[in-house]
């Protein structure tokens, strides 16, 4: 009988693949690219958080949600508002970042115990209402969110003393903190969170039955997802200088879930790598410009029909398969080689 | 002795289908208590009930004499309501490893926040390796769910419910579809459940001859309706019992 112990701690080839490529990324980019493209790529790394928010709502709970955008407005305006002085206060610019998150949360918490009353559809659909609304206020909103003008004189981050000088030494901090979000991602797959959002998503019945309180976990999941953009938002708002409804837009909402089912919506890796993918695209497309929203009106269609899981996902079953072959071929080199001894 | 599951006059109508009729039992701890009757009688749906999938138009529904007909499914999973289905209910998309620590998380529920930073709760391999013992079979962790059989998967879904440590397990016919040794090891795993645990058992099942070898107590269910009740011997002397098993025969032939 064999005896069952999780393995501790098991490299596999793959995460040290990931691990070396993303290092190089990191260290690489901001040496050959400057200015715009470096700004561009600044964006890219923003947008893979609320992805990453995205992934944890849609991909391990099964809840299609449009929200994203609006809660990284919430920690935008929170910053801009907290941070700029048009309030009459300013209070310093790390603790406004680690209080933007905090503040989305919350908001999100609230939000959450309401629309996660109505289920499947009608909750995506609720989103969308949100997603409307909110930017309603945004856009004519003065004393809040600044209305039409946005809110400008967002000073940049303070890191104890470091203040990034230029987009290529903030992409180093933009990119340490998606590395956090990401890290923060992987553990909750892990952890009893992860897995309850798991039974939510395939098993609601199944998920009862085991102890689960299934509408506050969709709640909890909303509001981590809402902490995620709401810390997004206020790097977006400090790095840009500047916050204005437009970023916040349905439109805007809608390019974040494409870049989640672009790479994958139930893997961290994949989520990057869609949002970097999609967030390039007009740039390394530019001759294409005009034809922008065709491209990825044939690209979506193209993807739910051949692959549904995004790219991650054909990448994750190639490398199953790999996996099964491999293991049967050793089992039948074992089982020939005692074959072979019973012969002789 | 307090009975660990106790049912008083307990209905369920689905529009003009009734499906407990002032159904009254109760499962004693460490009892392996047959709950059975024809096709459509009525049997999930009681489950159901007590695990709280439906609620009661009438009657109550005790754990521990503790009322519980109002509480939500979660909260009495939590007391200590464990069950399989008639068709195992896993994590599709989710590897063995995490379906089953599943059943482990029930036990260990001191939430999220406190087992994202690193809480640790029932020492889950070695539960499990005892628990595997029983069952029979292995497997690899990170195989998919959907990968093992059905037989297995009847059998991984009673161990799922063990490893959260209930007081009473309600186990919706655990042998259909299952070869010999794997209704063996279905009833070593009930067995050890209800004898060196004292977990109430409440068992399902078609086949006459588990039910009449393994059960203490057995209640007879027809169209909802109690139409018997007492230990396999009475059972089965019962005129009743032998009218509706035999008229099930009878409708069967033609
Ligand atoms: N959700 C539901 N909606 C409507 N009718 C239902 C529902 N659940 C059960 N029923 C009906 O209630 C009756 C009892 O069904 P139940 O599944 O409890 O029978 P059972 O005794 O478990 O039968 P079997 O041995 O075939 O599993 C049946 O007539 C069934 O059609
Ligand atoms: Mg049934």
């Amino acid at each position: 009988m064999k005896n069952f112990t999780i393995k501790k701690l098991k490299i596999r080839p793959a995460t040290i693949i990931v691990f070396v490529v993303a290092m190089a990324f990191i260290l690489l980019m901001p040496q050959v690219n400057s200015g715009y493209k470096m700004l561009c790529l600044n964006l890219t790394l923003i947008y893979a958080m609320v992805a990453l928010s995205i992934s944890i709502m849609l991909g391990m709970g099964g809840q299609m949600t449009f929200a994203g955008v609006t809660m990284m407005g919430v920690g935008g305006y929170f910053t801009a508002n907290m941070t700029s002085g048009r309030l009459g206060f300013a209070i310093p610019t790390l603790p406004a970042l680690l209080l933007a998150p905090l503040f989305t949360a919350l908001v999100a918490l609230a939000l959450g115990l309401v629309l996660l009353r109505l289920r499947g559809t009608y909750f995506t659909f609720a989103t969308i209402g949100l997603v409307q609304v909110a930017w309603s206020f945004y856009s004519m909103n003065k004393p809040a969110f600044g209305g039409y003008d946005g809110i400008s004189g967002v000073p940049k981050l303070d890191l104890f003393g470091f203040v990034p000088a230029d987009y290529n030494q903030w992409f180093y901090i933009l990119a340490g903190g998606l590395v956090i979000v990401a890290l923060i991602i992987e553990r909750i797959r892990k952890t009893q969170f992860g897995r309850s959002l798991a039974a939510v998503r395939d098993n609601e019945t199944a998920a009862l039955t085991l102890g689960i309180n299934v509408y506050i976990t969709k709640v909890y999941a909303f509001a981590v997802a809402g902490a995620i953009c709401g810390f997004a938002g206020a790097l977006y708002a400090m790095m840009n200088r500047y916050i204005s409804a437009d970023t916040f837009t349905f439109d805007v909402g809608v390019r974040y879930i494409i870049m989640a089912m672009l790479g994958g919506v139930n893997n961290t890796i994949g989520c990057i790598l869609g949002a970097v993918l999609i967030g390039m695209l007009p740039e390394w497309l530019r001759v294409l410009q005009g034809y922008m929203q065709f491209i990825y009106g044939i690209g979506i269609i193209l993807l739910m029909i051949f692959m549904p899981m995004g790219l991650s996902g054909v990448f994750l079953t190639a490398l199953k398969r790999y996996r099964k072959k491999k293991k049967i071929k050793l089992e039948h080199r074992a089982s020939q080689t005692a074959a072979e001894k019973g012969e002789a | 002795m307090k009975p660990v599951l106790r049912l008083d006059t307990v209905c369920k109508r689905f529009g003009g289908v009734i499906a407990a009729d002032n159904t009254s039992f109760s499962v004693l701890p460490g009892e392996i208590h047959g709950l059975i009757g024809p096709n459509g009688a009525g049997k999930s749906t009681l489950m159901n009930l007590i695990s709280g999938i439906y609620t009661c138009d009438h009657g109550n529904i005790y754990f521990n004499e503790q009322d519980i007909t109002q509480m939500p499914p979660y909260e009495r999973a939590r007391l200590g309501i464990g069950r399989t289905f008639q068709t195992p209910r896993f994590l599709q998309r989710s590897n063995i490893r995490d379906n089953l620590l599943l059943g482990t998380d029930l036990s260990n529920r001191f939430g999220y926040t406190s087992a994202f930073f690193g809480k640790k709760g029932d020492d889950f391999e070695s539960e499990l390796n005892k628990l595997m013992q029983y069952a029979g079979f292995s497997f690899d962790w990170d195989d998919d769910i959907s990968g093992i059989p059905f037989g297995q998967r009847k059998l991984l879904e009673i161990v799922r419910s063990m490893l959260a440590h209930p007081k009473v397990i309600l186990v919706d016919e655990p042998a259909a579809g299952l070869n010999n040794s794997e209704v063996d090891n279905v009833m070593k795993l009930l067995t050890v459940a209800a004898k060196e645990r004292g977990i109430g058992i409440l068992l399902i099942e078609h086949a006459m001859d588990l039910v009449m070898n393994f059960c203490e107590q057995i209640v007879v269910i027809n169209f909802g309706k109690v139409i018997a009740s007492g230990n396999p011997e009475e059972v089965s002397s019962n005129q009743d019992v032998i009218e509706a098993y035999l008229g099930r025969q009878r409708n069967a032939q033609n």
